[in-house]
């Protein structure tokens, strides 16, 4: 029993990790005003780069790093597209999803199947000697712990910074934006690329530490989840962070369910985790209206400063 | 110039990846047999199993023959398109590696009588295309003997990709096999429904490592996942499809291996001869289309004997995975004393053997 509640505890922040990454990218992104659906391609692209990148230097960080830029690169594409031609959205971010998809088979062929040592764990002190909760939740590699502090301060800086209201006040209304001087176009670019980064690193999370291997197609639809979590999530950071535990909750615990032996289809509790985490967000997201207000004005729109 | 020299290998695998276009000529040609893969080659798993088929191939009848292959084509239409230029490029015959394949497949046999096909694991059969399936059954039993023998907690785990028939029948066979070395063992089952998702393998065989599983069983899953998890949780292992022990030198109990080379040879020879036709082969442990690989030195000798014996016994048709009397979870009778499972009914499994938790998909 208690092996089996400290791995639903660290399985959780394992699964739900890479998800809230990249989720907080994506959200920065789309708080911009710009719908990135590429996320699934950013994140194969970072989990082949880091892969590759750990098999020539045997570093995590220097893995972790690579995905990130590797991401950014392909971001960049997205947004000369979207920002600079003026291309759809949806289409633009399909594309170079799939462009993503594509190029991460192509790289990593020399390494399909492989595997790599894990990332060493820092235990906290003290923390970890707790029964159950203490290597659950206190004993794992560091960018763990990370993830729900960068939520804190992606959070107050959407709240309380000038960069947060610029990134707002451009993805609400780009024009007033641009009319009280900000740069629309460098605004979303940057956001583009930050979301490029952490869809990369969430990526190569997977490959170099959750993971440990590389198979093309390993992402296996973890993008798309993401893009959904930042739109049930009412674009809210907290709730983000609640939808993305929840997720990677929810896909431990049927896992536990079916070995436990519980006679339930399995396939319904293949499909808990997505009901779960659609039930809890709609519950906090009740209030249509208030939700409206969420969602940035201009999302999806294309905005042509020189116009 | 080593960048140039990336770029160009890359240009060329791209170019690998289309079907390449051309009028071929085909009475000078050498025979061309094509192979379509659902995954990328890999130094292990399925793909990679069928691969060293086609290799046997080449060195079997050298310059008769030139081989194309196209992989990582997914189930659906993309495979229709892919096996019908392979066809229109002069391919004799078409080696398809997925169950998926089947519809696209018979109906491009029948448009081209002159090609001979072979299809994976498929149900339906034609003058000029013919199905293989191995009994991998077998080498579940025999691993599943050695799972009983090695477990202290008495727990197994198995981590099942899909409930088809195939895998229901492993999961049966292993049941049946540790049940009767240690009647006291355990067993957990964990569906991913899923062909392909590394990850999620891999916190399936964690969740039945926390659960008490010391040997875990890797049903069908294409990549190490599943024994890098063992690796490093220190359990036991079994995996399917090709010997996994470089990725879990300890870890590994016995991979059951399946090795085409031998079936493959024998149809393109058959199709040279213009002699091929399309039946149903099912080969297991006597065939040798399956074996068990590298099994791991904690086995003792002794064990070693009773698992060689059994082997023996399953060759010679002495024993049988499926005889009688068998129940199925329910209590139901499905097979009665003296009697084996027939063929058609291993194929078509649909019920868990008695003393199995958990449910099936349906």
């Amino acid at each position: 029993m208690g092996t089996m509640l400290v791995f639903l505890l660290s399985g959780t922040l394992l699964a739900a990790t890479p998800l809230l990454l990249a989720a907080m990218g994506e959200l920065i992104v789309e708080r911009s005003g710009i719908l990135n659906l590429s996320i699934e391609g950013m994140m194969a692209l970072g989990a082949v780069v880091g892969f590759a990148t750990i098999m020539a230097t045997g570093s995590h960080w220097l893995a972790l790093g690579a995905g990130g830029l590797a991401g950014v690169a392909l971001s960049v594409l997205f947004a000369g597209v979207v920002l600079l031609a003026l291309g759809n959205q949806v289409a633009t971010g399909i594309a170079v999803g799939i462009l993503g998809l594509g190029l991460s088979g192509l790289i990593g062929k020399p390494y399909e199947g492989m595997t790599v040592a894990p990332m060493k764990r820092m235990p906290i002190p003290v923390l970890s000697e707790i029964p159950i909760i203490g290597p659950g939740l206190f004993n794992h590699s560091l960018l763990v712990y990370l993830a729900p502090l960068l939520a804190v301060g992606l959070w107050w800086m959407l709240r309380s910074t000038r960069v947060g209201l610029v990134i707002r006040a451009v993805g609400e209304s780009p024009e007033s934006a641009h009319a009280i001087g900000y740069s629309v176009l460098m605004t979303r670019f940057l956001a583009i690329m930050t979301g490029g980064f952490m869809a990369g690193l969430a990526g190569a999370f997977i490959a170099t530490v959750s993971a440990t291997l590389w198979s093309d197609g390993m992402i296996a639809g973890r993008g798309w989840i993401v893009v959904a979590l930042v739109v049930f999530a009412t674009w809210r950071v907290d709730r983000l962070v609640i939808g993305a535990y929840l997720f990677g909750l929810a896909t431990i615990a049927e896992l536990l369910v079916q070995g436990a032996g519980i006679r339930v289809p399995s396939q319904l509790l293949t499909s808990i985790p997505y009901i779960a985490t659609i039930v809890a967000i709609s519950i906090l997201s009740m209030d249509g209206r208030k939700m409206r207000l969420n969602a940035p004005a201009s999302l999806g729109r294309t905005y042509n400063s020189t116009a | 110039m080593p960048m140039k020299r990336r770029l160009t290998s890359w240009i060329a695998a791209a170019c690998l990846a289309l079907p390449l276009t051309g009028t071929a000529a085909k009475a000078e040609d050498p025979f061309m047999v094509g192979f379509i893969y659902p995954t990328p080659v890999a130094d292990v798993g399925w793909a990679k199993q069928l691969d060293l088929g086609r290799e046997a191939i080449e060195e079997a009848y050298g310059d008769r023959v030139t081989t194309r292959v196209v992989e990582n084509i997914p189930e659906g239409p993309d495979a229709g398109r892919v096996m019908n230029q392979l066809v229109a490029d002069g391919a004799d015959f078409v080696m398809l590696g997925s169950f998926g394949y089947m519809n696209d497949g018979l109906r491009l046999a029948q448009r081209s009588p002159d090609v001979d096909f072979i299809h994976a694991s498929g149900f339906r059969q034609a003058e000029n295309f013919g199905t293989f399936t191995a009994r991998g059954y077998e080498g579940f039993y025999l691993t599943g003997l050695a799972a009983g023998m090695v477990t202290e907690s008495n727990t197994i785990g198995i981590v099942a990709a899909f409930a088809i028939p195939e895998v229901i029948a492993e999961v049966n066979a292993v049941t049946l096999a540790a049940r009767k070395e240690n009647p006291d063992v355990n067993i957990r089952i964990v569906w991913v429904n899923t062909w392909f998702d590394p990850a999620r393998e891999q916190e399936a065989a964690r969740a039945l490592i926390s659960q008490g599983a010391d040997v875990i069983f890797s049903l069908h899953q294409d990549t190490p996942s599943v024994v890098n998890v063992a690796q490093s949780e220190g359990v036991y292992v079994v995996n399917t499809g090709s010997d996994m022990s470089a990725h879990g030198p300890d870890a590994v109990l016995g991979s059951v291996v399946t090795d085409w080379t031998d079936y493959f040879v024998e149809a393109v020879g058959a199709s040279l001869e213009g002699t091929f036709t399309g039946h149903d082969e099912r080969g297991g442990l006597a065939s040798g289309m399956v074996s068990v690989a590298a099994w791991n030195d904690v086995l003792t000798e002794e064990q070693m004997a009773r698992i060689n014996e059994v082997e023996a016994a399953l060759i010679s048709g002495e024993a049988h995975v499926f005889a009688g009397p068998l129940n199925d979870q329910r209590g139901t009778e499905r097979v009665a004393e003296g009697e084996v499972l027939p063929d058609p009914e291993i194929f078509g499994m649909d019920w868990l053997v008695e003393g199995l938790t958990g449910s099936l998909p349906q």
